[in-house]
């Protein structure tokens, strides 16, 4: 349908939704397919980017403090309560708070994702490492091993399981979480959730993006198990 | 001496995790010394997302390099972004510049003189105003037909008539005399009951009789099915609504006549049967705003 | 009147002089969220708790402890409510269920893990002394698995209360209505809001140690 009116503006035929879509009926794998492209893989891939390097930053971090926490007993207790405190602001809260500071950018959603993280991440690797028996330990010294070299070829990699335990339900949180960036900042799967919902609960989309999100945490999940049995093959998981 | 390797290992560690954000933010934020980038802000829906693409695209096709935030919020969060510096370009109504931003007394009564009080406005604050567009989009108090039927609505005046009135709003509505206060205070509904929209759509609201009428702005596609009448705002709290893009005076200084020019050819075109009908192709077809306002800007020589 | 909202020094000032200014929205806001919590809760409790210490006491079904531990977890909260908006309009119980669903992992896992992984020897002794399956249960394997499953239904609160935040997207009420709203509430009332969540969670975690004392007290004084 094409309308001209005098001197007005020529309104294109923008081709009409098929009746699954217009209907709004249970699921429309017309519209999947046709909008897999520019809209449902592009926020897969942000979505990916926003938890890969959250989770990063967040392991770096919790790893520096959890070594310091670990030759330092006492900075366990501030460390500890902070990372609690953190974890306790709602997210949707910690988004908005952060956009007058970083704006409306990547960099504010990584910096509240990262904050989630730290607390599990901090109290896995630190209680790996503290799991670790005080015989090992001194069986290590007194094979003459310095404490870089302890900590590097004894501790670290016994304390492995409990680390990428955290490093899996950190992973995990961070996908969830990043889902409820999407209210500030129009990245990730979050996204056509928030538009699905606001369109009239548009059930095609919000299937479609709600199910990604599962498979995406499902898969990151068995990865991180299979990096587990990698990296330390004698146990069995 | 092997705690001091540990110390030192563990300082580096942690040293090494701290720098890796701070560069990060910091290469996010790093200010350009060259022209300033035009930065398009929207609000939260749909039609917001169209105007953006639209003026996005536009732009880009004549040259200019566009940032893009969409899905800002309301109209105070864009006000505050734009202020903030966080956007420098952003589509606004009229109305809402000079009734709740503005505040201005008394209401204006034509969409002209709503343009001028807004431009004044915002020139005041380093921005100024590029030329409205032909289409608005103003809250309405709609109601089935049926029910103007029932209890013979033409005008809002004639709502003193509906027992156990019920309005449905948008969350700002109930602070606003462009809206709830204006019933209340304007029209005299002093009983008037306001049911908060979430995210069940108002239409859906309204079909099921939970409440006697709601705010379908006049360019939503629920207005092309005929089920629905928007009451004659015969007070003029609604105010008039056109659209114009708000600029920072830097952006306007630093591009010039093209700009300027590029911006109000796309703003001429904009009439309320366009905008109806790509708030149709976006809301009801599941078309996605960017290929929506692409297929608009060729139609019309603008891409 | 420019309305320019910043985040610095006077934010917390302000957000408590929001408290000061609106203790009824709060309190009502923050009812509002309880509700929805302890429901959910409540109601997780109700299927995870006997389950798992039923299931730890026979020793079966680790598998189906550990399974749904992982899945629940991979669960985004978002995308739960979204499927249950689809479902229902009702709203309080599109939120509820996908509460409910978040907080049956943890109680579930630790409630299994915690009566599973009572020292056998105990056990041992406790069926030696002719007590029954039922008896050992109660009086042996429960007592020592209490600081494991309260840690367990600790986090399942604390994660209900913090996840009903986001409820108020889909109509669920609570402090997160005031937190989506910052045009209206702007960043006073936001952190405002928020510290509210903090205070309801940690508020929850104390009444749960509290509980948990006075329960094993109890247990100990039976012998």
């Amino acid at each position: 349908m094409i309308g001209l009116l005098a001197g007005g503006p020529v309104i294109p035929d923008f081709g009409a939704g098929s009746k699954c879509e217009t209907e709004n009926q249970a699921f429309c794998w017309s519209w999947v397919s046709a909008h897999w492209g520019d809209t449902l893989q592009p926020a897969l891939l942000q979505h990916l980017k926003l938890t890969g390097i959250a989770v990063a930053i967040g392991f770096a971090i919790a790893f520096g403090a959890a070594l310091l926490a670990y030759r330092y007993r006492r900075l366990d207790q501030p460390i500890g309560l902070f990372a609690d405190f953190l974890y306790t602001i709602p997210s949707l809260a910690l988004f908005q708070l952060l956009v007058p500071i970083t704006g409306i950018t990547v960099t504010t959603v990584e910096i509240a994702l990262v904050a989630y993280t730290l607390l599990i991440l901090y109290r896995n690797i630190l209680e790996g490492l503290r799991g670790v028996p005080a015989e090992v330990r001194e069986a290590a010294k007194g094979m003459g091993l310095t404490g870089p070299q302890t900590l590097l070829r004894v501790e670290l990699p016994l304390a492995t399981p409990a680390i990428v335990a955290g490093l899996r339900i950190a992973t995990v949180s961070t996908i969830s979480i990043a889902t409820v960036a999407a209210f500030i900042l129009p990245e990730g799967l979050g996204r056509p959730i928030y538009i699905g919902i606001t369109q009239d609960v548009f059930k095609t989309e919000i299937i479609a993006a709600g199910a990604l999100t599962i498979v995406l945490a499902l898969a990151a999940d068995a990865l991180l198990i299979a990096l587990q049995r990698l990296v330390t093959p004698w146990r069995r998981a | 001496m092997v705690r001091k390797h540990a110390r030192r290992a563990v300082k580096a560690a942690f040293a090494l995790a701290l720098a890796i954000p701070i560069v990060l933010g910091g290469t996010a934020n790093a200010k350009t010394t060259a022209s300033p980038t035009i930065v398009v802000g929207t609000k939260n829906f749909t039609e917001a997302f169209v105007l953006g693409q639209l003026y996005k695209q536009a732009l880009e096709a004549k040259g200019f390099k566009v940032g893009y935030k969409e899905n800002i919020g309301s109209s105070e969060l864009l006000d505050t972004a734009l202020t903030s510096g966080k956007v420098n370009f952003a589509p606004e109504y009229t109305g809402i510049l000079a009734l709740n931003l503005a505040r201005v007394k008394p209401a204006p009564k034509s969409a002209a003189a709503t343009f001028a009080a807004a431009k004044r406005f915002e020139e005041r604050r380093g921005f100024t105003l590029l030329k409205q567009t032909p289409f608005f989009d103003a809250d309405s108090f709609a109601v089935l037909k049926t029910t103007a039927a029932k209890y013979g609505l033409k005008k809002i005046s004639d709502l003193k008539k509906v027992p156990k009135l019920s309005y449905a709003g948008y969350p700002e509505c109930d602070k606003r005399i462009t809206c709830l206060l204006g019933l209340k205070q304007v029209y005299g509904l002093k009983n008037i009951k306001f049911v908060q929209l979430g995210t069940i759509p108002v239409t859906k609201l309204i079909d099921q009789g939970k409440v006697t009428g709601g705010d379908i702005f006049t360019t939503e596609p629920a207005f092309a099915t005929g089920k629905y009448v928007a009451l004659a705002d015969d007070k003029h709290i609604f105010g008039f609504q056109n659209v114009a893009p708000v600029v920072s005076k830097k952006i306007v200084a630093a591009y010039g006549a093209k700009f300027v020019s590029a911006v109000n050819a796309v703003s001429a075109k904009l009439t309320n049967a366009a905008m109806i009908a790509m708030n149709k192709a976006v809301a009801v077809d599941k078309k996605t705003p960017a290929a929506v306002a692409k297929a608009f800007l060729q139609a019309n020589g603008l891409l | 009147m420019i309305l320019a909202d910043t985040f610095d020094w006077s934010t917390f000032p302000d957000a408590i002089r929001f408290i000061g200014d609106h203790p009824g929205l709060l309190w009502d806001k923050s009812l509002e969220q309880l509700h929805l919590s302890g429901v959910a809760l409540g109601i997780a409790l109700l299927i995870a708790l006997p389950l798992g210490v039923v299931l730890g006491h026979f020793r079966r079904g680790s598998l189906i402890a550990i399974t749904v531990a992982n899945f629940g977890r991979a669960l985004p909260s978002l995308v739960l409510i979204a499927f249950f908006l689809l479902v229902s309009t009702n709203f309080f119980w599109d939120n509820t269920a996908a509460l409910v669903i978040l907080a049956i992992p943890p109680i579930l896992t630790n409630s299994y893990f915690a009566v599973e992984g009572v020292d056998r020897s105990v056990v041992e002794a406790a069926r030696g002394m002719g007590m029954a399956g039922r008896q050992i249960l109660l009086r042996v394997e429960l007592p020592l698995a209490l600081p494991l499953i309260f840690a367990g239904i600790r986090i399942a609160a604390v994660f209900v209360i913090a996840t009903a935040t986001i409820a108020a997207i889909a109509g669920g009420g609570g402090l997160g209505d005031i937190i989506v709203n910052q045009a209206t509430y702007r960043l006073s009332g936001l952190v405002a809001a928020s510290l509210c969540v903090s205070l309801l969670a940690f508020g929850a975690a104390f009444v749960l140690a509290v509980t948990r004392k006075l329960l094993s007290h109890s247990f100990v004084s039976d012998d």
